[in-house]
């Protein structure tokens, strides 16, 4: 998948590939347009976060919120 | 007063704490408001008229004898139906929960606000498990906007904003993920708080995005909203996100204490540069500026990330989370959501493990660039709606300014976060405006939220549907 402004063009044989490793062929054989927009969708904005870091990301630093464990 | 729908949650918990009124009688004044004028705006997914009125009857003799609940002893509220209420089913107007049996227990925040007395009216409508949009393609109809019942009401609260609108109650509960307390609030004229992130307890709510969702009370004016937070708030063990803070919660104290001296932000950026605003959002918000400034505080402009930055860091943590919750019912039950949440819940399927995290490496970076802002100012001020809310039946233009908003940054951050109304369109439709506070500080948010309202008498604003 690749982006350019805003401009996504995706592999549809790769959507197909990863929705059905993740399960969703039923989804995919009834509602095969919507898979194909939420793979769309979910391009353009790991797209923005990947180009939006800039420099390579400190592979070290940890995202927040940091874990929090409780005793239940 | 003769408008009872219109009366404010303190002014109906006064009447009744001294026994001016019966809240027997606010509630059959209420329940006959929403007989008759909510088939035609869809507020409630379901009225549960008999146990308001057993509730009311309680508390009527209960203030006859001089015990009171609490601070909102014998005040109706409606709850989104994302939101547990004992003995409700909780539908998250979903097709997969249609018949969902009854919740055994309250969640917190319904338990906290019924021991301060107050009457739960009914379960709300809301976006499809708070993530889809105004649809036509669910068990229940979408809530429309009194304001113009052609145009969506905002969301995903959407009954709860609809609602007060409408004056079916003076409180509801909201929850805000991306902004969904915020989005009414805006679309509909009222006032709606995303408090920091874990002040109030998630627990029994039905989860969106788990380091994302929040709580957070609607209202027609600053101090029912101030007085309603004061209810919900404190620590829950059960829920992990909770924080025990050693502090008081009464939000009334500092309500009317203006702005003079105090240092007011104004993120301009996000309506001029990164989302241009409608003109009458911008004159509204330069007017909010003023006024403030003329009431003594100082406004100086800010600058954050871009606006486009935080909504992807909020869609891929959002996402990827909302998967986590909706994968099993997406691979067996597809059919069974709403075109606009299936399309949303699916895009965490393609997103990766290394997706998320940088997304939370980011959110890190940006919560450090809204602390140094707040270091500089007291309050930040900016947009919410870049547009005022569109036609109901424009899935294109509700698809394109559902976007265009500044709300998002603050569930990223996790920072208090208020909207309510500027004024009104040229065409009759509410125009908002955000104020932002520091962690935990939504005792300033109120207080400058106030001033404004004070001065732009933003609390008389109603809509003309049907009285």
């Amino acid at each position: 998948m690749q982006t350019r402004e805003g401009i996504v063009a995706v592999d549809e044989k790769m959507v197909e590939a990863i929705a059905r490793r993740a399960g969703l062929e039923r989804a995919l054989e009834a509602f095969h347009d919507d898979v194909v927009a939420a793979a769309i969708s979910a391009a353009k904005v790991t797209e923005r976060i990947r180009q939006s870091s800039g420099t390579p990301p400190e592979p070290f630093s940890e995202p927040w919120p940091p874990m929090v464990v409780v005793r239940r | 007063m003769s408008e009872l729908h219109w009366m404010t949650a303190n002014a109906a918990a006064a009447a009744i704490a001294n026994g001016e009124m019966s809240p027997v009688e606010l509630v059959k004044a209420l329940l006959d408001r929403i007989e008759r004028l909510d088939p035609r705006l869809n507020a409630f997914v379901r009225v549960d008229a008999e146990a308001a009125l057993k509730e009311a009857r309680a508390t009527e003799a209960e203030a006859a004898q001089g015990r009171l609940r609490g601070a909102l002893h014998g005040v109706p509220v409606g709850i989104k139906d994302i939101i547990d209420v004992s003995g409700l089913p909780t539908t998250c107007h979903s097709k997969i929960f249609e018949n969902n049996v009854a919740a055994r227990n309250d969640a917190e925040c319904v338990a906290r606000l019924r021991a301060a007395g107050a009457i739960i009216l009914g379960k709300l409508s809301t976006h499809e498990f708070a993530i889809g949009g105004p649809s036509f393609d669910l068990p229940w109809p979408p809530a429309r906007n009194p304001w113009n019942r052609d145009h969506h009401p905002g969301g995903s609260s959407s009954g709860s904003g609809c609602g007060l609108a409408a004056g079916f109650f003076p409180m509801a509960l909201g929850t805000d993920t991306g902004g969904s307390v915020r989005n009414p609030a805006s679309a509909c004229a009222i006032v709606g708080t995303k408090p920091t992130y874990g002040l109030v307890s998630r627990r029994g709510v039905f989860p969106l995005a788990f380091t994302l969702d929040h709580v957070g009370p609607m209202t027609r004016t600053v101090a029912d909203n101030a007085l309603m937070l004061g209810a919900m708030v404190g620590h829950d063990p059960l829920d992990p996100a909770s924080v025990l803070l050693p502090q008081s919660y009464d939000y009334m104290k500092t309500l009317e204490d203006g702005v003079r001296g105090l240092r007011i932000g104004f993120v301009r950026h996000f309506h001029e540069a990164d989302m241009p605003a409608d003109p009458e959002v911008v004159a509204g918000l330069d007017r909010v500026a003023l006024t403030l400034r003329s009431e003594g505080a100082s406004v100086v402009d800010v600058r954050l990330p871009a606006l486009q930055e935080f909504a992807a860091v909020n869609r891929v943590l959002l996402q990827s989370e909302a998967w986590s919750i909706h994968s099993e019912w997406l691979r067996n039950r597809p059919g069974d959501y709403g075109c606009l949440a299936r399309r949303r819940l699916m895009s965490g399927a393609f997103m990766d493990a290394g997706d998320y995290v940088l997304a939370g490496r980011q959110r890190s970076d940006m919560i450090g660039e809204v602390e140094a802002a707040l270091r500089e100012a007291d309050i930040l001020l900016c947009a919410s709606s870049m547009d005022p809310a569109c036609r109901i039946d424009e899935p294109e233009a509700i698809e394109r300014t559902y976007m265009r908003q500044a709300r998002t940054p603050f569930n990223v951050t996790g920072h208090p976060a208020l909207a309510m109304p500027t004024g009104l369109s040229s065409d009759g439709l509410p125009l908002s405006v955000q104020f932002v506070g520091r962690y935990f500080d939504e005792a300033h948010l109120f207080r400058v939220a106030r001033a404004w309202e004070r001065a732009a008498c933003t609390d008389a604003l109603h809509p003309s549907f049907a009285g």
